[in-house]
């Protein structure tokens, strides 16, 4: 692959120079880069997990839930996006050329502040139920369910992918 | 036993699915994919259940929110299929790796626990009331599955760390 000097470049240089970068990369340690990749797959189970199980739900899988006991499962979800956006952000300073050079890596973090987007506004319906109120959610709410799933399963495709579309890996160092 | 896994290694190796997963340009990652999908479905479903026996979110009730498990077990059917496609591919990048000893037993925990669940919990569990607490073995039973399928997300991670 060509060297492609972006503007960024010295940004990138910088980054990778860190000491935080330089240990989550040069680190042999399972607890630095490879358990920040365990922190990203746990926080993934759990925010796709959560969404999940709702979207399912909306979409008419075990009626006998009270979509308004599920609220609960928003705590799940949350916890799941912000361990993913620690580690998410670890991950980047430990190879920022990698994922900034790459247009996957921001079709990924689209699709990502889209789920959560509709997972917001699918709260806000479920907000108005009681939790022993069982009957079906409108074509609407459901659609958003609908979409909901689509858009965690592209995030994870893309997520996944990010592995093997990089250009470069790091500033001074290509793929 | 080195003999053993060597032999399993070779009848692995020459399946047809092994040698699709090895030569096709685009399955890889498609497996990937859909690995992670059925690990989010599994978690979704198996995992909150679990939380629920151990008495997180107490309104949802417990009978109907086992409804979930089919669509958990779909995820687990889902990553054993793609799974052994990992294996088949590349045995040996498995077979003498310790985290895949690790997952491998950790799977056969859950595994097991699914049979004390079942055998053992299930039915005292449909008898009391949806919002009852749980009897301490079907806590104890969450609590084993919801450890089990963390460690197993934790070992599969570190796979790559640990090739032979």
């Amino acid at each position: 692959m060509h060297n492609t000097a972006a503007p960024v470049d010295p940004l990138f240089t910088w980054i990778e120079s860190t000491a935080f970068s330089t240990w989550l990369r040069e680190e042999p340690s399972i607890w630095a880069f490879p358990f920040v990749l365990i922190l990203h797959t746990w926080g993934l189970a759990f925010l796709v997990g959560a969404n999940v199980a709702i979207g399912v739900r909306i979409l008419g899988a075990a009626r006998g839930v009270p979509l308004g006991s599920m609220e609960r499962y928003y705590r799940v979800m949350w916890l799941g996006f912000w361990v993913n956006a620690v580690s998410g952000v670890a991950l980047l300073i430990a190879y920022p050329t990698k994922a900034l050079t790459n247009p996957l890596f921001f079709v990924k973090l689209t699709l990502v502040a889209v789920g959560v987007l509709l997972a917001s506004r699918i709260r806000a319906h479920i907000r108005e139920l009681t939790s022993t109120d069982l009957r079906p959610m409108p074509g609407g709410v459901r659609m958003l369910a609908m979409a909901s799933l689509l858009c965690w399963a592209a995030s994870i495709a893309a997520g996944r992918y990010l592995a093997y579309t990089y250009s470069r890996l790091l500033v001074d160092f290509n793929a | 036993m080195h003999e053993t896994l060597r032999s399993i290694e070779t009848f692995l190796y020459h399946t047809g699915y092994g040698d699709f997963m090895r030569t096709s340009m685009w399955a890889w990652p498609v497996w990937e994919s859909i690995h992670f999908l059925g690990m989010s479905m599994l978690i979704g479903t198996v995992g909150l259940f679990d939380l629920r026996l151990l008495g997180f979110a107490r309104s949802v009730p417990i009978g109907a929110m086992h409804r979930l498990i089919p669509i958990g077990i779909g995820g687990f059917l889902m990553n054993l299929s793609t799974g052994l496609g990992f294996l088949m591919a590349t045995p040996d990048q498995y077979l003498y790796n310790k985290a895949f000893m690790v997952k491998a037993t950790l799977l056969v925990i859950a595994g097991c626990n699914v049979l004390f669940f079942y055998g053992r919990v299930f039915r005292r569990l449909e008898l009391q009331g949806p919002h009852a607490p749980p009897p301490a073995g079907a806590r104890i039973a969450g609590g084993i599955s919801l450890t089990a399928w963390i460690g197993v997300m934790a070992a599969g991670r570190l796979l790559t760390f640990y090739r032979p």
